[in-house]
C-alpha cells in the first residue's frame, strides 16, 4: 500500500543539525495493523504525520497506492490524502463548536457529497458506533471515551483505506482504551489498514506487526 | 456547506460574548457614522438636482474686481440683465428673477413678519414646484397675485379653501392687496429656492422700476437652449455689456471703480460654492470632506479592532483550523469560511448601524444643520451606497484574518505549537498604533476647537455686550420718528441709555494724509460711545456743545490712525470718496470688535453727518427687572410705530450667532473623539484580554516566584502603553499642522496652547490604562495555583 524509502526529516539550530527521522524504510501492505513504538521524542508521531502527508521531509521517497508523495503538490497530496486517509488523535480534537453530528459530518463538506447522502452515511456511522442518542451532543458533555469514538466515527466517515491513529487510548482509561482497541481490531478485520502509534505494550499487540523507533530510526 | 458555516459562525459569535460585543458595537458604530455622512453627502451633492431643467439652468453671475486686484462673486445681477440677455441672445431661451426679502404681511386685522419671494410670472413652468391648485403657466400672470406654499396656506387659512383670498402686503408703508391664486406644494429641503409666498416680481418692477446694470440685487436665472455652451454664451453677455454701457463703463474706469464681468453657474452647483455671495442655504464642501473623512477614520478604527481581535483569537481557532484541513479542508474553502464569518458578523454590524442611524439622525440633523430624514434611506441610490459600503467593509475586515487563519499549518496547530498572537506580532501592533494615533488626533483636535472657542466667545470686544440691546426700527428715512423714539425709550425706568446708528455696513473710501484708506462708516451720535461703553483714547467725544460736529467732524479708530499713518491725529483732516469738503479728526476712539473675532478689526469713521439715516438703537438696561424694561420698550415701540411687530436681539446672542458654525463643529469633533477613543479602548480591552490570557501561565510562574500585583500589572500594561506613546508622538506634529490651518481661518487665534499636548497625552495614556490596567490588574491577583494547574 505504501512504501517509505530513505526518508530524513532534521532541523538545524545554529551550527547543529538535529535529526528527527534518520534513513526510515518501511513499507506497510493493505490489511495491515502496524503499531509505531518507542519513548518519547524518538520520532514516532513524525512518522505518523510524515505517512499521513500532514508534515514533510527532507530527503527519500514516499510511495502512496503508486503514486509519488515527495514529488506532488500540496493540493494534490490534500485530495490524496482526503480521500484514502482518516486520521485520529490522542487528544480527539473535536470541533468544540459542532455537535456530535456536525463533527462527523465535516470530512463529507470538504469531499463535495450530497447532503442526503451525507445524512445517509452520517446515520449509518452513529448506529454502527451506538451513539445516535448523543448526536446533538457537543464534544464536552461527552466522556473521554465518548470523544474518541466520535472521533474514529468522524475519520472512517469518508471511507478511508487507512486510519492513523497518534496513540488513541492515551487520555483514556484502561477499560475505554480497552474497547478502542478492540473496535480497530474489528475495523482492520473488515479491509481498513491501520498505523498507530501507541506507548502501551497491551495495545501494540493488537496490531499485526510492531516497530519500535528509537531516535529517529528503526530498530532492527 | 453554507450552513455548515453559518453554524459554526454563530456559534462562534455566542460563544464568545465579549468579542462579539466588541466587533459588532465598534463595526456598528462605524457603519452607523458612515450611513450618515453618506446621507449627508448624497444631499449635498445632489443639491437642487430635483429640478427637471438643472441642465439648463444658469445663474447669472458677476465678477467685480477693483482697482487693486481684489475680486469679489456676486450671484446676483440689477433687473435689467435677464431680459437684455434673452433680447440680445438667441440661445437665451427664457429668464427668471427671484428676490427673496422681508415683508409685514396683513391677514384680517393681524399682522405678521414674512420672508417672501418675488418671481417672474414664468417661475412655476421653468423651476420643479408642482403646483397644489392653480395654473404653473398664469398663476402669477396678474400684478396683485399670490401663491401660497402649502404650510403657509394651513398656518394662515385652516381647512378653508385660500383661492381668492386676500393678503395684504406692507410695501413702502402702505398695505397692498394680494389675491391668492395658487397653492405650492412644499418646497423640498435640498432646494436653494425655497418659499412661503410668491409673488409677481412685475408688481415689484413696475412700483420701483430700475434701468440701471450695477445695482445687484436680484438673482437671475437663464434657461439656455439645450446643448448650448455655457461659456459661447458669457463672452456673448460681456459683448453685449460693453456694447450697452460703453459710457458707463468708461466713467466707471476714470473713477478708478471696480470693472464688472459677468459670468454663468450651473443651478446645480451653486449650493457648494460659498464664496458666491448671495446664495441661501449655501454650503461649504469642506463639510463633506471632513466629515466623510471622519466617518472613515471610525469605520478604520472598528476594522482594525476585527481584524486585531481576529489573529489574537485565532489561538483559539487554531485547532478546528487543524482539523479542517487535516480532513480534507482546503485552504480556499477555509479563507470563505472565515470571510462568511466576516460576512455575517457584518450582517448584524449592519443592523444595528441601521437602529443607530435612525435613532441618531435628529441628532446629526442638528449637528450638521440639515433636514435630512428617513425617508431619504429609501433612496436607490442609497441603498446601493450602504450595500457596497456593507461589502467593502465585511470584506476588508475580513480578508486578512482569513489569509492568516486559512494558513496555518495544521501539524502545528494540533500539537499546540503556534506561536502567532495577540499583541506580539508586529501588524497588530502597528494597527495599534494607527488607531491610537487617529484617537489622539481627533482628541488634540478637540481641544484645539474648545480652546478657540473659548477664547471666540470669552476675548473681551472691546465694549460692553452685556444688557445690550439691538432694536431694528425698520423706519429708516424717519428722522422725526426716531428722534422720538430715543425720547420715549429713554425715559423708560431700567433704560439706561439709547443710542441710534444707522441700520447695516457701509464699507467705502476715504483718502487721509495722501493715503486710500478703506473705511467702514458708523452713523452715529454723541451718545453711542457712552453707550456701547468703547473709550476715547485721544481728544473728545461728539457734543451738543460744538454745533459743527455734525458737518464736519468725525472720530476715528486707531485701526484707522494706523493706516493713515497719523502721528498725532487729533485736528487731521480726511475726504470721504468724492467729496470735496474735508472733514476734521476731534477724536480717536480705542479698537473695538464691532464685527466677529473671524475678521480684523477694520479702519472706522464715525460720523453725525446729517444726510445719513438712523434705523437701528443700541439700548443699554439696567440688568434688574429686564422682563419689564423689555415689555416698556416694546409698549413704546408698538404706540409709535403701528403694524409692525416689535423685534430685539441681544448683542450678546447676535454676537454668539457669529460663531454658530464653530459651534456645530465643536459638537461634531467631540462627537468624533468620543466615538474614536470608545472604540479604540474596547479593541484594546479585547486585544489585552487575549493577551493576558496567553500570559496566563507566565503571570502564575513569576507570582510563585514572588512578583508583586504591581509589577506584574506593569508588566503586562506596559507593553500597550508603549504603543499608546508611540500612536501620541506620531500624532501631534499631524494635529498640530491640521489644528493651525484651521486656526488661520480666524483674524484672532487663541494663544498659548501648549498644554493642549501634555492634556491630550495624559487623557489618552489614562483612558488606556484604565482599559488595560483592569484587566491587568485582575490578572496580577489571581491564584497561580489555578492558572498553572490547566496545562
Amino acid at each position: 500500500m505504501l512504501e517509505l524509502r530513505h526518508i530524513y526529516k532534521w532541523f538545524n539550530s545554529g551550527n547543529n543539525r538535529t535529526f528527527l527521522l534518520k534513513d526510515i524504510n518501511l513499507r506497510i501492505n493493505e490489511g495491515e495493523f502496524v503499531s509505531i513504538m518507542g519513548p518519547s521524542g524518538s520520532g514516532k508521531s513524525t512518522l505518523l504525520n510524515i505517512i499521513g502527508m500532514l508534515d514533510g521531509f527532507n530527503e527519500g521517497e514516499y510511495e502512496f497506492l503508486g503514486e509519488s508523495v515527495h514529488s506532488l503538490k500540496d493540493k494534490q497530496k490534500s485530495s490524496l490524502y482526503k480521500k484514502h486517509i482518516g486520521f485520529v488523535f490522542q487528544a480527539y480534537h473535536l470541533i468544540d463548536e459542532l455537535t456530535v453530528y456536525e463533527n462527523i459530518e465535516t470530512p463529507l463538506i470538504y469531499q463535495d457529497i450530497k447532503s442526503s447522502e451525507r445524512k445517509a452515511m452520517v446515520a449509518d456511522m452513529l448506529d454502527r458506533f451506538q451513539i445516535v442518542g448523543k448526536k446533538d451532543l457537543f464534544p464536552t458533555q461527552l466522556s473521554g471515551g465518548q470523544q474518541q469514538l466520535v472521533g474514529i466515527a468522524r475519520a472512517l466517515i469518508a471511507r478511508p483505506k487507512l486510519l492513523l491513529a497518534d496513540e488513541p487510548t492515551g487520555n483514556l482509561n484502561s477499560k475505554q482504551g480497552e474497547e478502542i482497541m478492540e473496535l480497530f481490531s474489528e475495523l482492520n478485520k473488515s479491509g481498513v489498514t491501520i498505523i498507530q502509534v501507541t506507548h502501551s505494550e497491551k495495545n501494540a499487540e493488537f496490531g499485526s506487526r510492531i516497530i519500535h523507533l528509537l531516535d529517529g530510526m528503526i530498530e532492527k | 456547506m453554507i450552513r455548515n458555516y453559518l453554524m459554526i459562525a454563530l456559534r462562534n459569535l455566542t460563544r464568545n460574548k465579549a468579542f462579539s460585543f466588541i466587533h459588532i458595537t465598534g463595526l456598528g458604530i462605524g457603519l452607523a457614522c458612515c450611513m450618515l455622512i453618506f446621507l449627508y453627502a448624497k444631499d449635498e451633492w445632489t443639491f437642487d438636482r430635483f429640478q427637471a431643467k438643472a441642465d439648463q439652468l444658469y445663474r447669472i453671475t458677476c465678477s467685480i474686481v477693483e482697482k487693486d486686484g481684489k475680486e469679489s462673486r456676486i450671484g446676483a445681477s440689477a433687473m435689467v440683465q435677464g431680459p437684455a440677455f434673452k433680447a440680445a441672445i438667441p440661445a437665451v431661451q427664457d429668464f427668471v428673477r427671484v428676490q427673496e426679502s422681508d415683508h409685514l404681511i396683513r391677514i384680517g386685522a393681524e399682522t405678521y413678519s414674512e420672508h417672501v419671494a418675488w418671481a417672474d410670472a414664468n417661475f412655476f413652468s421653468v423651476f420643479s414646484f408642482p403646483l397644489k391648485s392653480g395654473n404653473a403657466a398664469s398663476v402669477l400672470g396678474d400684478q396683485h397675485s399670490v401663491v401660497l406654499a402649502e404650510d403657509e396656506a394651513i398656518k394662515y387659512f385652516g381647512t378653508a379653501d385660500p383661492i381668492g383670498k386676500i393678503i395684504e402686503l406692507e410695501f413702502n408703508d402702505t398695505f397692498q392687496p394680494f389675491t391668492v391664486s395658487g397653492i405650492a406644494r412644499r418646497s423640498p429641503q435640498n432646494s436653494t429656492i425655497r418659499f412661503g409666498f410668491v409673488l409677481p416680481f412685475s408688481y415689484r418692477e413696475a412700483k420701483e422700476p430700475e434701468s440701471t446694470w450695477d445695482w445687484l440685487s436680484y438673482p437671475t436665472y437663464l434657461v439656455l437652449a439645450p446643448g448650448t455652451d455655457p461659456a459661447a454664451v458669457t463672452r456673448q453677455m460681456n459683448n453685449h455689456y460693453q456694447q450697452v454701457n460703453s459710457k458707463q463703463i468708461a466713467e466707471m474706469k476714470s473713477l478708478g471703480q471696480g470693472s464688472f464681468t459677468w459670468g454663468l453657474q450651473a443651478f446645480p452647483a451653486m449650493h457648494l460654492d460659498p464664496d458666491m455671495y448671495a446664495t441661501s442655504h449655501v454650503s461649504d464642501p469642506a463639510y463633506s470632506y471632513i466629515l466623510s473623512g471622519i466617518a472613515i477614520f471610525i469605520l478604520i478604527i472598528a476594522c482594525i479592532n476585527f481584524i486585531n481581535l481576529t489573529i489574537a483569537q485565532s489561538i483559539r481557532r487554531s485547532k478546528e483550523i487543524g482539523i479542517r484541513k487535516v480532513v480534507g479542508g482546503q485552504r480556499k474553502q477555509l479563507v470563505f469560511q472565515f470571510l462568511g464569518e466576516s460576512v455575517l458578523l457584518c450582517a448584524f454590524a449592519f443592523v444595528l448601524a441601521l437602529v443607530i442611524a435612525v435613532l441618531a439622525l435628529p441628532t446629526f440633523n442638528q449637528l450638521a444643520n440639515k433636514q435630512l430624514s428617513l425617508t431619504y434611506l429609501a433612496d436607490p441610490l442609497v441603498i446601493a451606497g450602504y450595500i457596497l459600503l456593507f461589502l467593502v467593509t465585511a470584506f476588508v475586515a475580513g480578508f486578512y484574518p482569513a489569509l492568516v487563519l486559512s494558513g496555518f499549518d495544521p501539524v502545528k496547530t494540533l500539537y499546540n505549537r503556534v506561536s502567532a498572537g495577540a499583541g506580539r506580532n508586529l501588524l497588530s501592533r502597528s494597527l495599534v498604533v494607527v488607531q491610537f494615533s487617529l484617537s489622539t488626533f481627533l482628541i488634540i483636535a478637540t481641544l484645539f476647537v474648545y480652546a478657540q472657542f473659548d477664547f471666540l466667545t470669552h476675548k473681551p470686544l472691546g465694549y460692553n455686550d452685556h444688557n445690550l440691546l439691538q432694536v431694528t426700527a425698520h423706519k429708516d428715512g424717519d428722522k422725526q420718528l426716531m428722534k422720538l423714539l430715543k425720547q420715549e425709550f429713554s425715559k423708560l425706568p431700567g433704560v439706561l441709555s439709547v443710542a441710534p446708528r444707522m441700520n447695516g455696513i457701509w464699507v467705502t473710501r476715504s483718502k487721509a494724509n495722501e493715503k486710500d484708506v478703506e473705511v467702514l462708516i458708523e452713523h452715529i451720535d454723541e451718545s453711542y460711545l457712552a453707550t456701547m461703553e468703547v473709550p476715547l483714547v485721544a481728544g473728545r467725544n461728539f457734543s451738543p456743545d460744538f454745533p459743527a460736529d455734525s458737518t464736519r467732524a468725525v472720530l476715528v479708530n486707531e485701526s484707522y490712525v494706523a493706516a493713515a499713518g497719523w502721528k498725532d491725529p487729533v485736528g487731521k483732516k480726511l475726504r470721504l470718496n468724492q467729496d470735496k469738503d474735508q472733514l476734521e479728526v476731534v477724536g480717536v476712539v480705542k479698537d473695538y470688535h464691532f464685527a466677529s473675532l473671524k475678521e480684523k478689526i477694520m479702519p472706522q469713521i464715525f460720523s453725525q453727518g446729517p444726510s445719513m439715516p438712523f434705523g437701528q438703537f443700541m439700548i443699554r438696561i439696567s440688568p434688574d427687572d429686564k422682563a419689564r424694561t423689555l415689555a416698556g420698550i416694546g409698549k413704546v415701540y408698538n404706540s409709535l410705530v403701528p403694524f409692525r411687530p416689535f423685534e430685539y436681539d441681544y448683542k450678546q446672542d447676535l454676537n454668539f450667532r457669529d460663531y454658530e458654525s464653530e459651534q456645530r463643529w465643536k459638537s461634531i469633533i467631540s462627537f468624533a473623539a468620543v466615538i474614536t477613543i470608545f472604540i479604540s479602548c474596547i479593541g484594546l480591552f479585547g486585544l489585552a484580554t487575549t493577551s493576558i490570557r496567553r500570559r496566563i501561565k507566565e503571570i502564575g510562574v513569576r507570582k510563585v516566584l514572588g512578583a508583586s500585583e504591581f509589577q506584574i500589572s506593569r508588566l503586562v500594561s506596559g507593553n500597550f502603553l508603549v504603543l499608546v506613546l508611540i500612536a501620541f508622538l506620531i500624532s501631534v506634529p499631524l494635529a498640530w499642522y491640521a489644528a493651525s490651518s484651521w486656526l488661520q481661518g480666524f483674524a484672532y487665534q487663541v494663544q498659548g496652547y501648549w498644554w493642549i499636548f501634555p492634556v491630550a497625552c495624559a487623557a489618552t495614556v489614562a483612558v488606556a490604562l484604565l482599559t488595560v490596567g483592569s484587566q491587568a490588574f485582575s490578572a496580577s491577583r489571581a491564584n497561580p495555583v489555578k492558572s498553572l494547574r490547566t496545562e
